[in-house]
C-alpha cells in the first residue's frame, strides 16, 4: 500500500508545476469573483467616502404655518388641530434627514455639507461632491399632509448625484428606506398619540445599510467555501484521470499482474487525492484571508476548527476519488469517463449549495444536500463561522467519514478484477 | 507447464484468436512468430490472464486459470509489446515500486535491482527520468520489470521493435541467457524470425488468429516441401557424370552448370553415398556439397502465401 502511496505522490511532486497551477487556479477565480463583487463587500464602511450636497430649501416653521393653515380651512375641532399640530412639530422630517446624516456609521463614510444650490451644482460639476440631496421648498408640509392627511406629495426630495457608483446606490437606498420609515414613523406616532416626549427614533436605514455590508463579508466567505469546496471535488476527478495515463501506458495492467489488492491501489490515489485537496483548501482560506480578509476573525480556534472541516472534507473527496478511479478504468472512452466525473461533480455542487443557497427551494432538495459532501461541509461551515465552536461537529464529520468510507468500498467494489484492453 | 485449449477471444464478431492449442514446458524456450494482427498479443494477454477468453482454457499444470488467475500471475513475468512504465519516474523507481508490490524482500529487492539493471546495460542511467530515455532503453527497463520477482516463465511480447540493433542484440543476449543459464522457461513473441530462430527451440506459427504451423525449427522447415535442394560443385564436368548422377534412386531431376549440379532428390533421402559414389568412379573429385536452406520465413511463406512483414 505504501508503494502506492509513494507512487502516485510521486508522480504528482514531478509534475509539481501543473500540480501547483491547479491548486492555486480556485484562488485566481475567488480573487476575480471577489474584485467583481468588491463594491458590495467593501471590508469596512470606512473606505467608503462620499461627499453629499445638502440643499434645505424648506424650512420647519413655515411649513409648520402652513400646515396650520391648512387644517384651520378644514372642517374640525379646535382640539383636533391642536394635537395635529403637536404631533407635526414633534416629527420634524428635515429633522430626521439631517439627525440620520449625523450618525456615527454613517457620517464615517457619508460627509454632508449644507449649502445653496448654486453651489451645490457648481461643486458637483467640477466633481468635488458625489451627490446632491435636495429638500424643496414645501418639504415638510408636503410630508406632514401625506402622512397626517394623505394628500398627494408634491414637491419630493430631490436626490442627484454626478456619477453611478456602489455607494451613491447605496446612499440612494438610505433615501428610499428614510422615506418609507418616515411615513411608518409617522403612521406609529399618528396610533400612539403621539405621547409625550416620544421624539421619533430613526429611521431603519442607517443601520441596514451596515447590515447589508455585514451580510456582504459573509458572501464573500460564501463564495470561499462554494468555490473551494468544488475545485477540491474537481481534485477526484484529475486525480482519477491520471489513471488514464497508467492505462494507457499498460502500466495497469503490469500491476495487475502483481497480485496486488484493489485496495491498495486505490489507496495510492485516495491519499494522493487527500493531500492534494487538503493543501488545496488550505491553501484558498489562508491566501484569501490573507489577500482579500475574507475572515476578520483570526483566533487559533477558528483556524484550527477550518483545520478540522478541512481534513474531514478533504476524506470524503478522497473517497470519492476511488470511484471515480475505478470507473475510469472500467469504462472504454476517457471523454465519457470525464463527462460522467463532470456531472457527478457539478450535481454534488448544486445540490450542496456550492453555487447558490437552497432556502428558495422545496424542502426535499434541502433534505438531501444534507446527504452530499458539499452540502455538510457548507453547512458546518457556514454555522461555524457565525457561532465558532460552540456547534457540535460531531455530526456533520461523522456524515462526512461515512461518505469517506462508502465511497472507498463502491470504490473497490468497482475496481475491475482484470484490464480492459 | 502452461497449455492451452481451444483458447479463443471475439472481439465484436471478430475472431482475434481462433481455437488456439499450445503448450509450454518447463525450460522450454518457444517462439510465437506471425505477422501484425495475427492475434499474438491477444494470445498473450489471454495466457497472462489479462484478458478474459471468449471460449477455451488456460491451464497451469493441468489447472484452469481462468476462474482464479493469482497462481499464474505469480510465476509469470510479462513483458508488454508496449512500454508499461512510468515515465514521470526514474528506472530505479520504477524498478523499485514494481519490485515492492511484486512483494520482493526488502532486503533483496536493492541488489535484486541492481542484478538487473546490470543484466539489461542500464546501471549507469539508473536515476534518470525513463521519459528522457531512448527508445531501446525504455525496451531494456521494460523488460527489467518484469524480472525483478524472479519469474519462472517470461513472456515476450516483440520485445524488440523498433530499437537499434545493439539493444536488440543485448536484449537476444539477457533472454537467451535467462534460459539457458537460469532456467528461465521463455514464451517469445515476434514477427522476426531470425530472432525467434536464434533464441528458440520449438515454434508457433500464427496467423489470421490460428496456429498454422508448430514445431521445432527442423520440423517446420522439412514441412516447407517435400523435395531438397542440393549444391554440388566438381573438379570436372563430363556428360557421362551427369548421366549416372541422373540415375542415383530419389534424385528428381539434374541441372548441369560449368562445373556444378543443381540435384534436387525426395525429401530426406540419403543420397550423399551414392553420389559420391557416382562421381568417384568417373575419376571426379566432389569440391564443394551444399545443402541449400530454407528459413522459417520460407515455410511461412509456403504455408500462408505470405510475408511476415507486409
Ligand atoms: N481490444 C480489441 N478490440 C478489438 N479488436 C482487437 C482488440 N485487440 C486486438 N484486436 C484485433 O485482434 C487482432 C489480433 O490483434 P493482436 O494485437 O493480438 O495481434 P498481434 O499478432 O499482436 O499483432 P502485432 O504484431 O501488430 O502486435 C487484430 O486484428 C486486432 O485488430
Ligand atoms: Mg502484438
Amino acid at each position: 500500500m505504501f508503494s502506492f502511496i509513494k507512487k502516485d505522490l510521486l508522480v504528482f511532486w514531478r509534475d509539481r508545476k501543473e500540480v501547483l497551477i491547479s491548486l492555486l487556479a480556485p484562488i485566481l477565480i475567488l480573487v476575480v469573483l471577489h474584485v467583481a463583487f468588491s463594491g458590495i463587500s467593501v471590508k469596512d464602511a470606512g473606505e467608503m467616502d462620499l461627499r453629499v450636497g445638502l440643499i434645505l430649501e424648506d424650512d420647519k416653521a413655515t411649513g409648520l404655518k402652513q400646515f396650520e393653515e391648512a387644517l384651520l380651512e378644514m372642517d374640525l375641532r379646535e382640539i383636533e388641530i391642536d394635537a395635529m399640530m403637536e404631533q407635526a412639530e414633534t416629527l420634524s422630517p428635515i429633522g430626521i434627514m439631517v439627525k440620520l446624516f449625523e450618525d456615527p456609521e454613517l457620517s464615517s463614510w457619508i460627509h454632508t455639507i449644507e449649502m445653496n444650490e448654486e453651489e451645490a451644482q457648481k461643486q458637483i460639476e467640477n466633481g468635488e461632491l458625489d451627490a446632491i440631496i435636495k429638500i424643496p421648498e414645501g418639504f415638510t408640509y408636503d410630508v406632514l399632509g401625506k402622512v397626517m392627511l394623505d394628500e398627494p406629495v408634491e414637491t419630493p426630495i430631490r436626490f442627484q448625484i454626478e456619477e453611478h457608483s456602489l455607494e451613491t446606490d447605496i446612499l440612494a437606498g438610505v433615501i428610499d428606506n428614510y422615506m418609507e420609515a418616515l411615513n411608518f414613523q409617522f403612521a406609529l406616532s399618528a396610533v400612539t398619540g403621539g405621547e409625550e416626549g416620544s421624539e421619533p427614533a430613526l429611521p431603519q436605514g442607517g443601520r441596514e445599510v451596515i447590515k447589508e455590508n455585514a451580510v456582504e463579508i459573509e458572501l464573500a466567505q460564501y463564495y470561499t467555501i462554494g468555490m473551494s469546496s468544488l475545485f477540491a471535488l474537481f481534485i477526484a476527478a484529475t486525480v482519477a484521470a491520471k489513471t488514464v495515463t497508467e492505462k494507457r501506458e499498460r502500466v495497469f495492467n503490469r500491476i495487475l499482474l502483481t497480485n496486488s489488492r484493489p485496495f491498495s491501489y486505490l489507496m495510492g490515489k485516495v491519499i494522493s487525492t487527500f493531500c492534494m485537496a487538503w493543501i488545496q483548501l488550505m491553501l484558498v482560506f489562508v491566501v484569501t484571508d490573507l489577500m482579500l480578509g475574507i475572515f476578520p476573525e483570526k483566533s487559533t480556534e477558528f483556524w484550527l476548527g477550518i483545520i478540522v472541516i478541512v481534513t474531514f472534507f478533504s476524506l470524503s473527496i478522497s473517497g470519492l476519488s476511488a470511484i471515480f478511479t475505478s470507473l475510469t478504468i472500467r469504462m472504454h472512452n476517457i471523454n465519457t469517463a470525464n463527462g460522467l466525473f463532470t456531472m457527478v461533480v457539478m450535481g454534488f455542487a448544486a445540490l450542496g449549495g456550492n453555487f447558490f443557497s437552497l432556502e428558495q427551494f422545496p424542502e426535499w432538495v434541502q433534505a438531501l444536500s444534507q446527504w452530499t459532501p458539499t452540502g455538510v461541509v457548507i453547512d458546518l461551515f457556514t454555522e461555524f463561522s457565525q457561532n465558532g465552536n460552540a456547534i457540535s461537529f460531531a455530526v456533520p464529520l461523522m456524515k462526512q467519514f461515512g461518505f469517506f468510507i462508502g465511497f472507498l468500498v463502491i470504490g473497490i467494489l468497482l475496481f475491475p478484477e482484470r484490464g480492459k484492453s | 507447464m502452461i497449455e492451452t485449449v481451444k483458447l479463443s477471444k471475439t472481439f465484436k464478431g471478430k475472431k482475434a484468436v481462433d481455437e488456439i492449442d499450445l503448450y509450454i514446458d518447463e525450460g522450454e524456450s518457444i517462439g510465437l512468430l506471425g505477422p501484425n494482427g495475427a492475434g499474438k498479443s491477444t494470445t498473450i494477454s489471454m495466457i497472462s490472464s489479462l484478458l478474459k477468453p471468449t471460449a477455451g482454457d488456460v491451464k497451469l499444470n493441468g489447472k484452469s486459470t481462468i476462474k482464479n488467475p493469482a497462481e499464474i500471475r505469480r510465476i509469470l513475468g510479462v513483458v508488454p509489446q508496449e512500454i508499461a512504465l512510468y515515465e514521470e519516474l526514474s528506472a530505479y523507481e520504477n524498478l523499485k515500486f514494481f519490485g515492492e508490490i511484486y512483494n520482493v524482500k526488502k532486503t533483496i529487492l536493492e541488489q535484486r535491482i541492481q542484478e538487473i539493471l546490470e543484466m539489461v546495460g542500464l546501471k549507469k542511467p539508473q536515476k534518470e527520468l525513463v521519459k528522457t530515455f531512448s527508445g531501446g532503453m525504455k525496451r531494456r527497463v521494460n523488460i527489467a520489470a518484469a524480472l525483478l520477482h524472479d519469474p519462472k516463465i517470461l513472456i515476450l511480447d516483440e520485445p524488440t521493435v523498433g530499437i537499434d540493433p545493439q539493444s536488440r542484440n543485448h536484449i537476444l543476449e539477457t533472454v537467451r541467457k535467462l534460459n539457458e543459464e537460469n532456467g528461465t522457461t521463455v514464451l517469445y513473441t515476434s514477427h522476426y524470425m531470425e530472432e525467434v530462430e536464434q533464441l528458440c527451440k520449438r515454434v508457433y506459427i500464427m496467423d489470421h488468429g490460428k496456429v498454422v504451423a508448430s514445431g521445432s525449427k527442423e520440423e517446420l522447415l522439412s514441412i516447407l516441401s517435400t523435395e531438397d535442394m542440393i549444391q554440388v560443385t566438381l573438379s570436372e564436368m563430363s556428360d557421362t557424370v551427369v548421366e549416372k548422377v541422373k540415375s542415383i534412386k530419389n534424385i528428381r531431376r539434374v541441372d548441369a552448370t560449368d562445373k556444378s549440379l543443381r540435384i534436387i532428390s525426395k525429401k530426406g533421402s540419403s543420397i550423399l553415398s551414392d553420389l559420391i559414389h557416382a562421381v568417384e568412379s568417373e575419376g571426379i573429385l566432389l569440391t564443394n556439397f551444399q545443402m541449400e536452406t530454407p528459413s522459417l520465413e520460407d515455410v511461412f511463406l509456403h504455408i500462408t502465401g505470405r510475408t511476415l512483414r507486409d
